[in-house]
């Protein structure tokens, strides 16, 4: 039996103004899985997460990505969220005037009204966010100060990983979540997405370092290198880039075309 | 020209006090009211060329030829004032018809020892906080005002009820001017909350030339706001002067609503170490309308504290002005003063004049100032996009985040969520779930 992948990312080229950064990707997610995706500053991570949750700065000049078959490279960001598309932000935005809990809330509703799902009660509400909250170990005052206005770099990818669990998306990018974290903070926020895995979710975790790796486990790790994934391999493929650095990656791969 | 005759039809209204009311044309009132006079006189209606008018042009305004007015020229009803913003707010409302207060249509404590509410019989008590020196509206006001309000908070009342005043300019004989004068006095440790609102009633143009004057005693903590959200006849020249002493809190609101024409000067005077002074400001507008906001932090003395933050959301041919002045005396070591003003500009046509101006004499203080203005920021709308709000939702998600973010600071609840609420509807835009 043949099940189509939850993502389907098929010779994709993207850049901004004019400059091509991404330039021949391709990946095939399954559901149930971990994917990495390691890369040295530049290699086009960012760039991945970024045209995946749909930001409008990039342009996509070739290849197709598709959701569980459904092709997304022209919809909107909120549909593709609507879909199950979830990205953790590697800056996370501060919005002064909105509480934590309020923003949180007006998603959620957001994709219960999409997904023809009747509002939440606010009871009910309540009770989920408490529970979510303590997979990252969130504090009750959290939910009442503006969002992210304030939060310590680890207190706003806490924050991202309560969104993630508050909307059960099938596919999360983590974009560099692990940068900034002290240990403590990176061993909360790995709990957390651990805790989300499902048969039914995937998640692509996008770093710079193997450190992340060694909380969320990854079943593939890719390594990308100038806008394509030169090797990809299991979970000890990190641990090499850990040991020989990127420059190995680099000498051993083509030469820029 | 329209200058002139506005002079003129104050110095009318002068010479009829000076001869009908108490008959007197000498004693002490009618000192201070020549006094007045003569610094207006003096001082004359600003232009542009005066630098505290720069952005914000009187001569098509005072074209409207308005007449002072004391007192009502027509009944002012019950009905009418239930149809007026925050009517059924849990208060004690004090209404003044064209600046003379109006026992039967307000809403009074009786004989409650805390607080003591009744019409300013003798306004030559008024203005030692506010002072017709150089605001030549304020001279306007002291020149014609007759029966506002003083207000008397006891020492260590705590007055949980909001005082309301309602400010109505009655106007069915014609462009109407009037002069109300809100004086409040509150003794030590007492804490109270001031709501201020003002309205135009009638078929013509109205102007108030409103004066405030709070003197905040020894550990007093008082919150005040001023509501302008008046209709397109409204127009609006007040001043809020505050003096705050030790350990003393005030906290001041002012918002822009509606209303065509908005000026306001708000001066909070730290006289006294430790006192703090809260400043917020927020101003929604569209259309033609015009807000401007003066606001004068003076820390005259060491280890006060004061922050403010002032917003202002411009849609339309809009103009918002903000002049926000900081002196820091010479005396005044270990000051704390912050200042923040920040503009939306929601359309092409709109502008805004923002100048941040701190005069710092003292050595040993932290003082900052930052302004910016703009648009939504793109990343925060792809963000909200993010975790599936669309696109036009996240817009006036954001853009009503971003006035709600003054209007947090109000304590009422009632009255927080009346200016909520009211900033949402003339935005037309959504609020996040609550």
């Amino acid at each position: 039996m043949t099940t189509t992948p939850l993502l389907q990312i098929t010779d994709l080229h993207a850049g901004i103004e004019d400059r091509e950064i991404l330039k021949g990707i391709s990946l095939t997610v399954n559901a149930g899985e971990v994917h990495a995706i390691m890369g040295p500053n530049g290699s086009g991570k960012s760039t991945m997460a970024s045209v995946l949750a749909g930001r409008e700065d990039y342009q996509v000049t070739g290849g197709t990505i598709s959701l569980n078959g459904k092709d997304i490279l022209e919809m909107s960001p909120e549909d593709r969220a609507r879909e199950g598309v979830f990205m953790a932000f590697q800056y996370p935005v501060e919005i002064p005037g909105v509480s934590t809990a309020n923003f949180v809330k007006t998603a959620v509703q957001e994709m219960r009204k999409h997904r023809g799902l009747p509002p939440l009660e606010p009871a009910a509400f309540l009770a989920l966010m408490r529970e979510k909250m303590k997979l990252v170990e969130m504090e009750q005052q959290f939910l009442s100060r503006s969002l992210n206005e304030g939060f310590s770099g680890g207190e706003k990818k806490r924050n991202e990983i309560f969104q993630m669990a508050m909307l059960e998306p099938a596919l999360a990018i983590l974009d560099e979540t692990d940068s900034g974290l002290d240990i403590d903070a990176l061993r909360i926020v790995a709990e957390g997405v651990n805790a989300l895995r499902s048969k039914d979710n995937a998640v692509v975790v996008i770093t710079h370092y193997q450190r992340l790796l060694n909380y969320i486990v990854p079943d593939f790790v890719h390594v990308l290198w100038n806008g394509r994934i030169v090797r990809s391999g299991g979970k000890e493929l990190a641990y090499e880039l850990e040991e020989k650095g990127y420059d190995w990656i680099k000498n051993e791969s083509p030469a820029e075309v | 020209m329209a200058m002139e005759h506005f002079t003129t039809a104050v110095e009318g209204a002068f010479t009829i006090l000076s001869e009908h009311v108490n008959g007197a044309s000498s004693g002490a009132l009618h000192t201070s009211r020549k006094q007045a006079l003569d610094v207006l006189r003096e001082v004359g209606v600003p232009t542009t060329r005066h630098e505290e008018w720069k952005y914000t042009n009187l001569a098509p305004i005072l074209a409207n030829d308005f007449l002072p007015a004391i007192g009502p020229t027509v009944p002012v009803t019950r009905t009418i004032l239930d149809g007026l913003a925050l009517s059924d707010l849990d208060a004690w409302h004090i209404v003044l018809v064209n600046g003379v207060m109006q026992p039967s249509l307000s809403n009074l404590p009786d004989a409650d020892p805390d607080i003591q509410i009744e019409e300013l019989s003798d306004e030559t008590s008024a203005g030692t906080i506010a002072a017709a020196t150089t605001n030549p509206f304020v001279a306007v006001n002291a020149t014609l005002m007759s029966g506002g309000v003083s207000i008397r908070i006891r020492a260590n009342a705590v007055v949980d009820r909001p005082i309301h005043v309602r400010s109505i300019v009655q106007t069915d004989v014609g462009a109407t001017l009037c002069t109300p004068r809100i004086v409040m006095q509150v003794g030590a440790h007492a804490s109270c909350t001031l709501v201020e609102t003002h309205h135009t009633v009638g078929r013509s143009k109205g102007l108030t030339a409103g004066v405030t004057e709070i003197d905040c005693a020894e550990g007093s903590s008082v919150a005040y706001t001023k509501i302008l959200d008046d209709g397109e006849n409204g127009h609006h020249i007040g001043t809020t002067a505050v003096n705050i002493a030790r350990a003393a809190k005030a906290t001041a609101t002012t918002a822009c609503l509606d209303g065509t024409f908005v000026r306001n000067d708000l001066v909070m005077r730290l006289n006294e170490p430790t006192a703090e002074a809260y400043l917020y400001g927020v101003s929604v507008l569209n259309g033609s309308q015009l807000a401007d906001n003066h606001t004068v932090v003076d820390h005259r003395v060491p280890h006060c504290h004061s922050e403010e933050l002032y917003k202002g959301l411009y849609d339309g041919r809009s103009v918002g002005v903000f002049n926000g002045k900081i002196f820091v005396r010479e005396d005044a070591q270990k000051t704390t003063a912050y200042q923040s003003n920040h503009s939306l500009l929601l359309s092409d046509n709109a502008v805004v004049n923002a100048k941040p101006q701190l005069e710092i004499w003292a050595d040993d203080v932290k003082c900052s100032h930052g302004a910016t203005s703009g648009q939504l920021d793109p990343e925060a709308i792809f963000y909200l996009q993010s975790r599936g709000i669309g696109k036009d939702e996240a817009r006036g998600l954001l853009t009503y985040a971003f006035a709600a973010e003054v209007a947090e600071h109000v304590a009422h609840d009632e009255v927080r969520e009346h200016l909520e609420r009211r900033i949402a509807e003339k935005l037309g835009a959504r609020r996040f779930d609550h």
